[in-house]
């Protein structure tokens, strides 16, 4: 790959100080550093650094949620491609135009939204739609805020809240019917817009969807979320390379279980399933749940960073999705849930720090 | 004892546990500074011809502690800047900088323990001493409320205790005794990788019987072995007085002041790292030039030789001529070359990541080669925690960043930036590639500085209120 170097060396100058094209500066160096490790050295000590980087952290993200992009393919076809192809354009647009703005290089972080993002829409969802919300959600979730890094809200909710609050129509009939058989819809383009009720709405009405059917994901949902089998090994490999921390998934997933478990038995929750374990289970795979306890609780940036904040951080979420999932007019609330729960964090994180910093008094 | 955080860091060339001899050198550059001293204060002329062991230059700063001449020779001070150059070594009979009779004027001035004391500071066995809290040299004539000795170092690469120690047993447990008789009660606290070993046994019958020593087990991760955080795992505060910190070679340092009365001028340092073609243990003295270590030991052509270890050595600058009075180690690492093509999707088999996001996370423990390469371009924090994670002093690195890029430095204070044993692991495993370590070290010089400055103006103004109090008494005499 010599002759690339030689190729980006070549045209470094163009793009420098004084160069014709430098507003272009951070798309030429995020291209560059795609490609190449950057030539930057150690000044003093540590004279060594580890090897991960911001870029490895992020693509630890995007592995994790192949799985899902590829049921999504499966489930509802091949128009899927499209919609994570306009997330990325629409998106990375603007990060690209804040990047020059602010003479920063264009940040990784943005390449886990583009892919989250189209996971958590409904599969029919016009394309235009998809473009205008994840430009909203990067501009207003993150690049309003500094960029990543010091956004306080998950870009991809905030432009799927921006949908669902805009288009509610729209949102709410672009549901589909998933594929089934050997090969899915994995040959056909664009699913019939026949809406089909999610398992949560289908459960308002009174009809009960298959907890199997629920863990194996082909019912109706937003596009990456339905397989809860897919989300948890995605999930799973996410903890064990420590790019998410298990505490918000753990809180999550548990405070919303045990909430959910107390309600039924005292008969405020209805039970789709028979026994006690599995009706508290059958919520648990029901929805974005499971979606968002692993890949949108889990941003580092926009959940608190110590670690006992994480915990009561996700005791938020899971007990906010319970009450408005069971007590409100919405079927689905883990995208509120979350976004409440990236309002908190701060505030969270300043409590614990605050009884840490307390306990330092008394240190040495 | 139960540590937080750590993290071990294996990298390749780690040297083995003998000790080589370097052939005797012809000329020997003394540098004036080293990590802790400057000696400003030169005792000798130009051109002087010297003994060994006699004081060429005191540290006026730090109790007075001398530069010794490691051999014969004439002195030149003009030919190299900030050295002092000895020409025509020869290896003759050493001698100590300090007459019988001195010694008997300070016995009967301060008694054996004050004697011993004057002993040690002259004889160069003093500078391997440590106050645990601070990391500077203790007063020499004050009381430690403990002493902690350590026969680890974990940072790759530092000597090894094993290495110095070899044959040299008993010296070192006659040390302890002569360390034990600087004190009244207070404990020394022995720590050891393994006190089921072989070498603990051993140690454990030359001192049995003394209830002063305690032997203390501690984990092998660095940084374990670091003063202040054993200070503190065992329960010393730094308000309780200063506590004594040293290594295996000051413990045999003061075995030869004090039993032989001679004075200390061998080292043994490590060299190792990648750069290094056989990474081994040697015994130089202060001066040594290392254009001649270079010679026989460095490989690679692009390197940066840095005295200490990778995490906190200092890099030699093309003007350091000879090992310095306190180097404990010389570490090799070859320059960043090559830039690497699609790092970031690589499998990553052969390179070591603090969290498991490589392939080599399924593969046990290797020593990886590793290079100056920030490995990553600098961004915003993400808040990924690591930096605290990893922490041994138990502070929130990532916190104090923060507070620092809004200038709040009360907060940086609360935040107890003092706790920090600058071992340099939260820039390590930074994946943003912010350079926490320096941060923290420049806000805790800052705080020093403003507390200094504080103290300053209340001695004053204290002053300004006595000689207003003396004027006023006065006039109201001549009244």
């Amino acid at each position: 790959m010599k002759w690339l170097l030689k190729v980006i060396d070549a045209v470094r100058p163009t793009f420098e100080e004084g160069g014709k094209l430098r507003l272009l500066n951070p798309v030429f160096g995020a291209l560059e550093h795609f490609f190449f490790a950057p030539s930057t050295t150690t000044i003093a000590a540590p004279h060594v650094r580890d090897p991960m980087d911001l870029k490895r952290f992020m693509s630890m993200a995007i592995i994790s949620v192949v799985p899902c992009a590829l049921a999504a393919l499966y489930f509802f076809g091949l128009r899927f491609i499209a919609m994570v192809v306009v997330s990325y354009a629409a998106g990375l647009t603007v990060e690209a135009l804040f990047a020059m703005i602010r003479k920063e290089g264009i940040n990784e972080g943005f390449f886990v939204t583009g892919i989250l993002y189209p996971l958590i829409l409904p599969p029919n969802l016009p394309l235009w739609m998809v473009a205008v919300g994840v430009a909203f959600g990067v501009f207003v979730g993150k690049e309003l805020f500094g960029g990543t890094g010091r956004n306080l809200f998950n870009p991809a909710l905030v432009g799927r809240c921006f949908l669902s609050l805009a288009y509610p129509k729209t949102m709410s009939a672009s549901w589909a019917e998933p594929g089934q058989g050997l090969i899915g819809r994995l040959l056909t383009w664009n699913v019939d817009a026949l809406s089909s009720a999610t398992p949560l709405a289908a459960a308002k009405q009174g009809e009960t969807t298959s907890f199997v059917h629920m863990f194996l994901g082909n019912v109706s949902g937003s596009a990456g979320e339905t397989s809860a089998f897919l989300i948890i090994l995605g999930g799973v490999f996410l903890l064990l390379t420590r790019v998410a921390n298990w505490r918000s998934v753990a809180s999550v997933l548990g405070s919303f279980a045990v909430l959910t478990g107390v309600l039924m038995a005292r008969g405020v929750v209805s039970e789709p399933m028979p026994t006690i374990f599995g009706s508290v289970l059958w919520h648990v795979f029901a929805g974005g749940l499971l979606f968002g306890a692993f890949f949108m609780a889990t941003d580092p940036v926009t959940s608190p960073t110590t670690n006992t904040g994480k915990w009561f951080y996700g005791i938020v979420i899971g007990s906010v999705t319970v009450l408005i999932r069971n007590f409100t007019g919405y079927v689905e609330g883990v995208t509120f849930a979350i976004l409440l729960g990236n309002i908190v964090a701060p505030v969270l994180d300043e409590i614990v720090v605050a009884v840490r910093i307390r306990r330092l008094r008394s240190e040495g | 004892m139960k540590f937080r955080g750590g993290y071990n860091i294996h990298l390749k060339g780690k040297p083995d546990g003998a000790v080589k001899v370097m052939p005797e050198p012809a000329i020997l550059h003394l540098p004036l500074s080293s990590e802790r001293f400057t000696f400003s204060d030169i005792q000798v002329q130009d051109g002087q011809k010297v003994h060994a062991g006699d004081a060429l230059a005191k540290d006026p700063d730090n109790h007075g502690v001398p530069l010794l001449a490691p051999r014969a020779g004439t002195v030149r001070l003009k030919v190299a800047e900030n050295h002092i150059v000895l020409e025509d070594v020869a290896q003759l009979e050493e001698r100590a900088d300090i007459t019988e009779a001195q010694l008997l004027h300070v016995e009967k001035q301060m008694g054996v323990s004050g004697k011993k004391r004057i002993q040690l500071l002259s004889l160069g066995a003093w500078q391997f001493f440590y106050d645990a809290f601070t990391g500077a040299l203790p007063d020499p004539l004050g009381t430690p409320q403990a002493v902690i000795v350590s026969t680890l170092s974990l940072e790759p690469y530092m000597t090894r205790g094993d290495a110095q120690l070899q044959k040299r047993l008993l010296n070192f447990t006659r040390g302890l005794e002569h360390l034990q008789s600087l004190l009244e009660y207070q404990p020394i606290y022995l720590v050891m990788p393994d006190i089921t070993s072989e070498f603990a046994t051993l140690v454990r019958n030359q001192i049995r019987g003394y209830a002063w020593a305690k032997m203390l087990e501690i984990p092998l991760t660095y940084p374990y072995d670091n003063f202040a955080i054993l200070a503190r795992k065992l329960g010393l505060r730094s308000h309780g007085g200063p506590v004594w910190a040293v290594r295996t070679e000051g413990v045999l340092a003061a075995d030869r002041a004090l039993t032989l009365t001679k004075p200390c001028t061998v080292r043994i340092i490590s060299i190792g790292g990648i750069g290094v073609n056989a990474p081994t243990h040697l015994k130089v003295m202060p001066g040594y030039p290392l254009k001649t270590i270079k010679e026989h030991y460095v490989s690679e052509p692009a390197v940066r030789v840095i005295s200490g270890g990778i995490l906190t050595g200092e890099t030699l600058a093309d003007g350091a001529l000879g090992i310095d009075t306190e180097c404990r180690g010389i570490t090799v690492l070859p320059e960043l070359q090559e830039r690497e093509f699609l790092g970031f999707i690589r499998p990553g088999w052969n390179r070591r990541c603090y969290s498991p996001s490589y392939l080599s996370a399924l593969r046990m423990p290797f020593s990886e080669r590793l290079t100056t390469a920030l490995r990553g371009e600098g961004r915003p924090c993400v808040a990924c925690n690591y930096c605290e994670e990893v922490c041994p002093a138990g502070i929130m690195p990532y916190l104090i960043h923060k507070y620092l890029y809004a200038d709040l430095i009360e907060e940086v204070e609360q935040a107890r930036v003092d706790l920090c044993v600058e071992c340099g692991l939260c820039s390590y495993v930074c994946p943003s590639k912010i350079d926490l370590q320096t941060q923290l070290i420049d806000a805790k010089a800052l705080i020093e500085k403003e507390k200094e400055e504080i103290r300053q103006e209340q001695l004053r103004q204290e002053e300004a209120r006595k000689q207003e109090e003396a004027r006023k008494q006065s006039e109201e005499k001549t009244e």
